[in-house]
């Protein structure tokens, strides 16, 4: 069908409508892979990978800016940090860890800014693609996450004590057998399986949504009876935009919240 | 950062507002965790349905550990956090397990 569309689109000088003989092309995997914009030997640098370099950039230029030399009065850069860093701390710290939790919120800090960049980024003209839509950027973010909270939990509670702590108390012991192979599978592969591949598929679906309501705008754009699908599709694109807004804001909270009580857990025995 | 840090937003309805926020942060736990126990008891037990069934060569042992697995979880789900106590979710004993932060022995 690509073929097809970019023929189709090739005859009639760029533009594939409704009634032009050509199908819809609709957005998939192949909006995903991008061509390299340079290559070093085997390494090939894509779009996605300057998006992800350049929200860690924004990110960390931001906070040093704002928070290098910080004043009594604050300026509005410093103003604009400072309320980000008790967003995060107020409504994701704290909540999950109390006081003890402001010693790992630097790396909220960090996960929750860099997360809601590189999603946001697939609104901003020019980029126009969410990072955390491409996998390869998710898993290593919930590793780094599984690592803190093991090593925290290993050191904090001890290897036996930590492992202990996950089983629960007040059952019959047969019960214990039988939910063995359950809680292993949970804590040590679906867990961090799952902090990632919400975020990854969150990104991916709001993308692909967003991308097949602005083809279709085009697609159905023209002076016949077209022209008012592509009216209805237009103002889903709005409506998508607003939401992947809201999407974008939420993935980033959720991520950063449910790196927060993972923490929270490795820290002390909670039942 | 030492400056954000010490800073404290003590007004009205501050109280409210914290115990908003840590009911949203053990809720949206809960709810991962509770996913996560439906999938790792239909990988665990499929996957054991799946190592027997290959081992006395009978298939259909790997859809029936995942159907018992699936069970297992939902038992053990409603067991652990479908009884809410003041309100709460996940109280009592063995329902309060790792990863609810409902006893977060904080200092505030």
């Amino acid at each position: 069908m690509t073929g097809d569309v970019a023929a189709a689109a090739a005859g009639s000088g760029g533009g594939c409508h409704l009634f032009s003989g050509c199908g819809f092309p609709a957005p998939g995997l192949q909006d995903f892979n991008f061509k390299p914009l340079f290559v070093i030997g085997s390494f090939k640098f894509t779009k996605p990978e300057l998006v992800a370099i350049l929200c860690a950039i924004i990110v960390i230029v931001f906070f040093l800016a704002a928070l290098t030399k910080p004043k009594v009065v604050p300026g509005k850069m410093q103003s604009l940090a400072e309320l980000g860093i008790l967003a995060v701390r107020d409504q994701i710290s704290r909540p999950a860890m109390g006081r003890k939790g402001d010693k790992y919120l630097g790396l909220l800090i960090s996960l929750f800014f860099f997360i809601f960049m590189a999603n946001i980024m697939e609104l901003i003209p020019l980029f126009q693609f969410p990072a955390m839509s491409r996998i390869g950027f998710v898993i290593p973010l919930a590793i780094t996450v599984y690592v803190v909270y093991l090593y925290l939990g290993f050191k904090n509670q001890g290897a036996w004590g930590y492992v202990s702590n996950m089983w629960p108390r007040g059952v019959p012991w047969p019960i214990y057998i039988i939910l063995i192979p359950v809680e292993l599978l949970r804590f040590f592969f679906i867990q961090p399986f799952t902090l990632g591949i919400r975020l990854f598929a969150n990104m991916f679906a709001g993308h692909l949504l967003l991308a097949i309501f602005m083809v279709a705008t085009w697609y159905l754009a023209g002076l016949g009876i077209g022209l008012l699908f592509a009216a209805g599709s237009a103002v889903m694109v709005v409506f998508v935009f607003l939401l992947e807004l809201l999407v974008d804001l939420l993935q980033a909270f959720i991520f950063t919240t449910l790196t927060a009580t993972y923490i929270a857990a490795s820290l002390e025995a909670q039942h | 950062m030492a400056t954000v840090s010490t800073r404290e937003r003590r007004g009205p309805g501050q109280e409210e507002r914290d115990q908003e926020a840590a009911s949203r942060a053990l809720g949206l736990s809960t709810g991962w965790n509770v996913f996560s126990y439906l999938i790792a008891g239909m990988l665990a037990y499929g996957g054991i349905g799946w190592l027997v069934g290959r081992a006395v060569h009978v298939p259909l042992l790997f859809p029936i550990g995942m159907i018992v697995g699936l069970g297992i979880s939902v038992g053990w789900v409603i067991y652990r956090y479908g009884r809410a106590v003041d309100g709460e979710l996940g109280g009592g004993p063995g329902r309060g397990g790792h990863g609810h932060g409902n006893e977060r022995g904080d200092d505030r």
